[in-house]
């Protein structure tokens, strides 16, 4: 191996000598990265509804007793979706052009239903076909959801209004006419009135069973409503930008790009100076070619991952950010970034051999470092096929182990299954790399 | 005499295209070859053949003694200096005792990366190359071409010298003054060797 050992010293030196690839190398996956969790979280941004309002909602709406503020309290339970307030061709016009991905239709009768009390009013929803149409299908539930927690407050509190008057007895409107209601207490009191006898008797002991039940109707009435409550505690954990994804996934994007590149483009450059046919000359062979680019790969994933860690665990430190940075893990997690590097290399040896010029290298490179880098992004339920290409390339690979290796409970059974699988593939590429290079042409 | 070099049906092929087609070629103790044609006659292949340079289709070589190669084009690294160029060959070669002679001898002690060199300093550093590991046959394609009159004597003192001494040379060159230098001439015309 000590040529291997010669050519990597060589190519470690050479990179030294050229700072402006160094930091095009270092700074472009960097940025990917920045942009790939833009795109992500633009991915959880909210998407644009059209709200179709046919009934001509009024500013104020009372239901059970209660008044609504209609624009404030659709802007408090629209938290997942933006609703731009569109006439219904303006709305259908801009979901066919996708404009909105959505329509939200208040048909005519609809504040009629909701006052009313009686039947449930309806409100429409179009979406378009495929795409985010589930998501938004599932907002616009979580809206109706949280409307419907809105006004079952008011619903709740009207039902036990009419308890609260069959219990007193007074005035109350119902259906639009006023009417006298009696009450268990006051038809108790005049039952008292009443000589005593058996039948007055059997009409006191109904009075209080009737006055006890509806006593208790105020708690069963409200968890009747909700079966069961979700209660949700505020936030804790660290924002996404800092999570244990964006750091796994930082990692293993940097690394990706980086080590295809500069084994293929390293590779591809003997070729372009006239030095592989010198090296064929018994100096070194085709392995130990293929072993010094993908060793140059491994040293700079080591290097730049390990960065990228500590970079993360410092902000994470000085921060005081919650769940810590786990610095007993660097070990096995520089182990991860060895496999990785070494399995991306032996790719971007291969590729280097199969472009031939150093150009042509790092274009294909880049070219082939991004599908690599999505396809392990996309989620396997998605995709299956996606999975499964994805399988055969060390993206996904190393994303997983960065992941089981820094922040599992157990780390091993992933550092042992995706570092057999990283070796496996790192072995695979750099056989097909030292073909390639016996093939090249000097 | 004794071959030191000896190649027998060697050819090359590029897919569809024959660029060197079946050739025998021998190269005795104290020898010195000239190897004239046109460009892309198949000089460079034949040279890079014989070198281990470049795979044959067909055919063997055999090689009785270490031997030393510079490519038309000086293969070497352009952002390391002359002496990291000649120290990194020299230990893949074992030979790195020679690494001080050659810097001084063919005046190379810049400390320039190779890359920013003149074409001639570049010529030297490529010379250089092949004489590491002390070779006995020099396979030389074009060498004194971008070499100022001077270091071009130079180099074919050496060259006569290690020929005196049981080495040989096969060199390619396009200048008939430099065929005169030579024992024996071949002849090499779309990719076919011909008596001279």
């Amino acid at each position: 191996m000590r040529p291997a050992l010669l050519l990597l010293r060589k190519d470690l030196l050479v990179l030294r000598r050229s700072p402006l690839l160094l930091g095009v190398l270092l700074a472009y996956p960097l940025v990917i990265a920045a942009l790939v969790g833009l795109v992500a979280s633009y991915a959880n941004a909210k998407p644009r509804v059209a709200f179709v309002d046919e009934e001509g909602l009024p500013a104020q709406i009372e239901v059970g007793g209660r008044t609504f503020d209609v624009e404030r309290t659709v802007d408090r339970v629209a938290n997942e979706v933006t609703l731009v307030r569109l006439d219904r061709p303006e709305a259908e016009r801009q979901l066919a052009s996708g404009r909105v991905v959505a329509l939200l239709v208040v048909p005519r009768g609809f504040v009629g239903d909701l006052r009313g009390m009686v039947r449930s009013p309806r409100l429409e929803l179009e979406t378009t076909r495929g795409g985010v149409s589930v998501r938004v299908a599932q907002q616009v539930q979580a809206l109706v959801y949280a409307l419907n927690r809105q006004l079952q407050d008011a619903y709740i509190e009207a039902n036990l209004e009419y308890t609260r008057l069959l219990l007193r007895g007074g005035t109350a409107s119902f259906l639009g006419r006023e009417v006298d209601v009696l009450g268990l207490e006051r038809a108790g009191a005049l039952i008292d009135e009443l000589p005593p006898g058996p039948r007055v008797e059997r009409l006191r002991d109904f009075v209080r069973t009737a006055r006890s039940a509806l006593g208790e109707t105020d708690d069963a009435l409200r968890a009747t409503a909700n079966p069961i409550e979700l209660e949700q505690a505020s936030p804790t954990g660290r924002t996404w930008v800092l999570s244990a994804q964006a750091q796994a996934y930082a990692a293993a994007l940097t690394i990706a790009f980086l080590a295809l590149l500069l084994a293929a483009a390293a590779l591809a450059a003997e070729r372009d100076e006239g030095t592989l046919a010198r090296l064929r000359r018994g100096l070194a062979g085709p392995s130990q070619l293929v072993a010094a680019k993908a060793a140059l790969a491994t040293v700079a994933a080591v290097a730049l991952g390990l960065g990228i860690v500590v970079a993360f665990g410092l902000i994470i430190e000085l921060g005081g950010v919650e769940g810590g940075q786990p610095w007993a893990r660097l070990p096995l997690v520089a182990v991860g970034f060895a496999l990785a590097g070494a399995a991306l290399g032996a790719l971007g040896a291969l590729i280097g051999a199969l472009a031939g010029d150093a150009r042509t290298a790092s274009l294909v490179a880049i070219l082939a470092a991004l599908p690599i880098v999505f396809l392990g992004l996309v989620p396997r339920e998605v995709a299956p096929a996606a999975g499964h290409v994805s399988d055969v390339l060390p993206f996904a690979h190393a994303f997983r182990l960065f992941t089981g290796a820094l922040f599992d409970l157990d780390p091993w059974p992933a550092l042992l299954r995706e570092g057999a699988w990283l070796a496996g593939l790192g072995a695979a590429y750099g056989v097909a790399a030292r073909f390639a290079v016996r093939r090249l042409p000097a | 005499m004794t071959a030191l070099l000896s190649a027998r049906g060697v050819s090359r092929r590029y897919g569809d295209r024959e660029v060197l087609r079946p050739a025998d070629f021998e190269l005795a103790a104290g020898e010195a070859v000239a190897l004239v044609g046109p460009n892309g006659a198949g000089k460079s292949t034949l040279l890079s053949i014989l070198a281990g340079a470049l795979e044959s289709s067909r055919g063997e070589v055999t090689r009785a003694a270490p031997v030393g190669w510079a490519p038309q084009r000086p293969a070497l690294y352009a952002r390391l200096t002359a002496r990291e160029n000649l120290e990194l060959f020299a230990r893949l070669a074992g030979d790195y005792a020679a690494v001080d002679p050659l810097l001084e001898e063919l005046e190379l002690g810049s400390g320039a990366t190779a890359g920013t060199l003149s074409v001639g300093m570049r010529q030297r550093l490529n010379l250089a190359l092949a004489l590491l590991g002390a070779p006995r046959v020099l396979l030389l394609d074009e060498p004194t071409a971008s070499l100022d009159p001077a270091q071009r004597e130079l180099l074919w003192e050496r060259l006569h010298r290690l020929c005196g001494e049981g080495g040989a040379v096969c060199f390619a060159t396009q200048n008939v003054e430099e065929v005169g230098r030579a024992g024996r001439t071949v002849r090499i015309e779309d990719g076919r060797l011909l008596p001279a």
